[in-house]
């Protein structure tokens, strides 16, 4: 799940502004690049696409081709537990997601509109989880709740989540707000808004794309997550990952495969959902 | 309409001073708060156990149990459910030390029913963290076979129930292998198994199967002897797999493995999908457990635990359970209603001359700082 | 994020102008309150105080929970690390991941290069998107996906039996962690990479051309120097990442690849339950994360801050 990680860090939006122009003519040769990219494309997809071929395989053992058949899918479905933690795993990512949201979005705005001594500080901190190794933060929070004797649970996990939700929430969010005309705020105020009134009516809206594209990246970083759910999940909490590397481990049956299926599938349309809402709003800072 | 100038400017920074030195303010204070009561007893707090309060909130109706995965599945689940109406939450862990880490952790208050193996019983009722069993909730002791009246691990079975027995030997393919016999089985194939043996995720059993197969008790505390095991381990090291308690079953199956150190309740799950594998006890000895039921201190729901252990336990519930599960059980009354296959099964019901050689797993007191250390250094 | 970023005045100016908010300090004081002090909170909370805790564990030597014993502070836990056996772990997750670094650079630059400069212009954006798609799924299953490649009965010996080559046994061994780590953080670098390529000044490349440079000269003197920022970053990225992953190499290593990741997991979680050693362990990761970026601020470009 540490992975995941770097990806988040790169709020940055792939689709830049600037296209360069082509490379000097006579250096155009037909390149081994492609060959390459090619090769890696199918190195990128290639366990993805064994992952669905075994997961419509009559074999309980993904070794062979036995024929096609869709009961694992049925069998995923009737499994108790992997809907439970499914549920889990969504009531931890939504509600992680939606303070962080409130939370990362106000320390956004506050570090932009501020100075004060110890902001380096205090921006410095918040970008901690992105750049902490996510075992140390899991053994780091652990400590903590253990020494408070608070009782692990859903909450403990939840609170654990918002940490870095917060983190990368608000990357994305002061990207956002450093493209932003600090004038809009002025005239609302100019205008007769409250302070309260301009945030809501102005700033937030120009924010929203920011918040929103930082909020399902959170989402699936949460979703993703397996470290720091082991660690801080108790009395009978247990995650989407958590349950996913203890059948892993335990030996596997292809209801899983048929699971990841199902996974990456919703996961790659969030995927598209997040870049498209960047997509338009690059387009709208542009064109407005 | 404010100006725009060098007078909002000069109250701007005069904000952003003032904001400075009572953010610093707040800051100290809540960390001085925050840190004092937390930090300077953090390691008090944590030395003295991981008996964190009652879950509050707890649901009545809910039941949490933590097992092995040889002793649940939905269906036991359903049928509890359906006469019962407690929903039961299970989850599984592949070692007692796992199992006691999670509990210290603070991540087991939910639980209300566990499974440890006998010498976790021990450990657990040094530490504080069982509740003596209320004998006239549950079915009589008088019921189990004689070594369980009063174990050596909790004489009087006053905090544990025994739930089943067996042996911790070796799986293997018996098309590939040939017989196998005994732990050297292992050493003296040591190039041909290479990377296709497990053993166990598991230090007591791992250091135990390595004494035993030297001649010792796998309950030494003698530090050469001890050693001395963890230098034949070492021989192997480079040769095994993995260390993993489950992970062997289905790669065994369809043969990417031919050996693996396995229980017997695990291991004659397993033969009944391959005909070719077959279970040993090695003959120089293995260890003999037993998994106990139960509540700990910090059980949230005592009645549905309750519940929950008269009906794994009694007699006319449990033997369903055991057939459909396939372990063995102590108490005679269910090994009775067992289907005739099983009882006569070897892999269950090991001859009394195998298991001559066997010997209980024990609390081995200061001696486990050692097997931990070298069970760091075997996996590392 | 270094980036000054604009500020806004601050909504009191405006406030006191309809006195509708109490004057004085705790008016002033609001708005940054408001804004700062819950993240501030939280964060304090579960991030900053839990860190100073381990810091605390890892000064008491040998601690475990619910012995009832704390023995006095001391270096014992810093000095077990010293011990050969656990420098080799040390020393082999650094190895790994220097080594993933290293593949990802050699295998990503030419893909970013060719999706970001050779490529017809308007595929660059879903090119990109779809290479980095599989990022979005959970690495958990794509770790587990390349179990089902790699075991003995697996995919590749499938392939391999078919064209007639002997089999291979990679899982659980250095390789297979190597290759899932390369395949878990390639796009990580292919992103970064592409970020940087991006940018290129072409006309520079075309400049060179004119005066002569043949293709291979354009590229070292040119490009390469130009990216530099962008290959630091995804460097950067990709080593502190793969350093402290615990997924791939406790799925695909097998017995053979204990890494830092994974004897901190033992430590609280696994057997042995030695928290102060395993806290030890955690700050020696934490240090070692720190080191490097602070490396990279001391030496590296100021472009290269806002990437990472």
């Amino acid at each position: 799940m540490s992975d995941s990680k770097a990806a988040r860090t790169t709020p940055a939006s792939p689709i830049g502004p600037t296209a360069p122009a082509a490379l000097p003519s006579r250096w155009q040769l037909p390149s081994w690049q492609l060959g390459l990219t090619l090769v890696m494309f199918g190195f990128m997809y290639l366990p993805v696409l064994v992952l669905a071929f075994f997961s419509v395989n009559e074999s309980r053992f993904s070794a062979q081709w036995t024929g096609f058949s869709l009961r694992w899918y049925q069998q995923m479905l009737g499994d108790r537990r992997i809907l439970a933690a499914l549920q889990d795993s969504l009531s931890v990512a939504i509600i992680s997601v939606i303070i962080a949201s409130v939370l990362g979005t106000l320390m956004a705005v506050g570090l932009s509109r501020y100075e004060f001594r110890g902001k380096g500080l205090y921006r410095g901190i918040s970008y901690l989880p992105l750049i902490i190794p996510d075992i140390a933060i899991a053994v780091a929070t652990l400590v903590f709740l253990a020494s408070l004797a608070v009782p692990l649970s859903l909450w403990t996990v939840v609170s654990a989540h918002v940490v870095f939700c917060i983190a990368y929430i608000a990357v994305v969010v002061s990207t956002r707000l450093s493209g932003l005309d600090p004038h809009l705020q002025e005239a609302a105020l100019d205008l007769g808004a409250t302070p309260t009134q301009a945030f809501i009516k102005v700033l937030l809206p120009e924010l929203m794309p920011a918040i929103v594209s930082g909020g399902l990246l959170a989402f699936v970083l949460s979703m993703d997550d397996l470290l720091i759910s082991s660690f801080t999940a108790g009395g009978g909490t247990t995650t989407l990952p958590m349950e996913i590397f203890s059948r892993v481990r335990t030996g596997v049956r292809p209801d899983i495969n048929a699971l990841s299926v199902v996974l990456i599938l919703g996961s790659g349309a969030i995927a598209f959902m997040a870049e498209f809402i960047r997509y338009r709003s690059d387009q709208n800072r542009l064109n407005g | 309409m404010p100006l725009r100038g060098s007078r909002s400017s000069h109250r701007y920074r005069q904000t952003a001073h003032r904001l400075s030195s009572s953010r610093r303010r707040f800051l100290q204070l809540s960390t001085a708060a925050l840190a004092g009561t937390a930090l300077t007893n953090c390691a008090r707090n944590l030395s003295t156990g991981g008996t964190s309060e009652q879950a509050s909130g707890s649901d009545a109706d809910t039941l949490h149990v933590y097992t092995w995965s040889a002793y649940v599945d939905d269906d036991l689940v359903q049928r509890f459910e359906e006469e019962t109406g407690i929903e039961v939450i299970f989850d599984i862990y592949d070692s007692n030390e796992t199992m006691l880490a999670r509990l210290q952790a603070g991540g087991g208050s939910q639980y209300s029913v566990i499974y440890p193996s006998d010498y976790m019983v021990e450990i657990m009722m040094e530490l504080d963290l069982l509740t003596p069993l209320e004998s006239d909730r549950l079915p009589s002791t008088s019921d189990l076979f004689d070594q369980w009246q009063s174990p050596a691990y909790d004489p009087g079975n006053e905090f544990s129930y025994p739930y089943a027995w067996g042996t911790t030997g070796l799986i293997y393919n018996e098309a590939e292998l040939g017989d196998v016999e005994d732990w050297d089985f292992l050493w003296d194939n040591q190039s041909d198994l290479s990377r296709q043996m497990t053993l166990l995720n598991d230090v007591r059993e791992v250091m135990g199967m390595s004494l035993k197969s030297l001649g010792y008790s796998n309950n030494s505390t003698d530090p050469d002897e001890i050693e001395e095991a963890y230098e034949k381990l070492v021989e192997l090291r480079s040769d095994i797999n993995s260390f993993t308690t489950d992970g062997w079953r289905d790669q065994i199956v369809v043969g990417d493995l031919l050996i693996a150190h396995a229980y017997s309740v695990d291991a004659i799950d397993i033969i009944g999908e391959n005909p070719d594998l077959q279970y040993v006890v090695p003959s120089s000895g293995a260890t003999v457990w037993t998994d106990g039921v139960v509540i700990p201190s910090t059980a949230p729901n005592v009645e549905a635990a309750y519940a929950w252990l008269n009906y794994i336990l009694e007699p006319e519930t449990a033997a369903p359970i055991l057939s459909r599960l396939q372990f063995a059980t102590p108490n005679k009354l269910a090994f009775d209603k067992m289907p005739e296959a099983l009882k006569s099964d070897v892999t269950l019901f090991p001859p009394d001359d195998v298991l001559a050689n066997c010997e209980e797993l024990g609390d081995i007191g200061d001696a486990a700082d050692l097997y931990d250390r070298y069970w760091t250094q075997l996996t590392s | 994020m270094t980036t000054q970023l604009p500020l806004s005045p601050p909504p009191e100016s405006a406030d006191e102008g309809r006195g509708d908010r109490p004057p004085g300090w705790l008016s002033k004081l609001l708005g940054p309150l408001l804004l700062l002090a819950p993240a501030g909170v939280w964060l304090l909370l579960l991030l900053v105080v839990p860190t100073v805790m381990i810091l605390e564990l890892s000064l008491i030597p040998g601690f475990r929970p619910g012995t009832g014993t704390v023995s006095p502070y001391g270096l014992g836990n810093f000095l077990t690390i010293f011990q050969p056996l656990y420098l080799r772990v040390i020393a082999r997750s650094i190895l790994f991941a220097v080594l993933c670094t290293l593949f990802c650079l050699l295998l990503g630059f030419p893909v970013a290069y060719w999706i970001a400069i050779l490529s017809p212009r308007r595929w660059r954006n879903l090119l990109l998107v779809s290479f980095v798609l599989p990022l979005w799924t959970s690495s958990l299953l794509r770790s587990y996906a390349w179990i089902t490649i790699l075991r003995p009965s697996g995919v590749l010996n499938g392939v391999l039996g078919l064209v007639g080559a002997p089999r291979v046994d990679i899982l659980n061994t250095q390789l297979s962690v190597m290759i899932g780590l390369v395949y878990n953080f390639l796009p990580y670098m292919v992103l970064i990479l592409y970020a940087s390529l991006e940018k290129l000044d072409l006309r520079l490349l075309e400049a060179a051309a004119d005066l002569g440079a043949t293709p291979r000269e354009g590229f070292v003197k040119v490009t390469v120097p130009q990216t530099l920022p962008g290959i630091a970053a995804g460097c950067l990225l990709v080593f502190i990442t793969s350093l402290g992953d615990f997924v791939v190499p406790e799925l695909l290593g097998g017995a053979s690849s204990m890494t830092m990741a994974r004897l901190i997991y033992n430590q609280f979680l696994g057997a042995t339950r030695n928290w102060g050693f395993g806290s030890a362990l955690s700050m020696i990761l934490i240090l070692a994360v720190s080191v490097s970026i602070a490396l990279l601020l001391k030496y590296g470009d100021r472009d290269v801050e806002k990437t990472v």
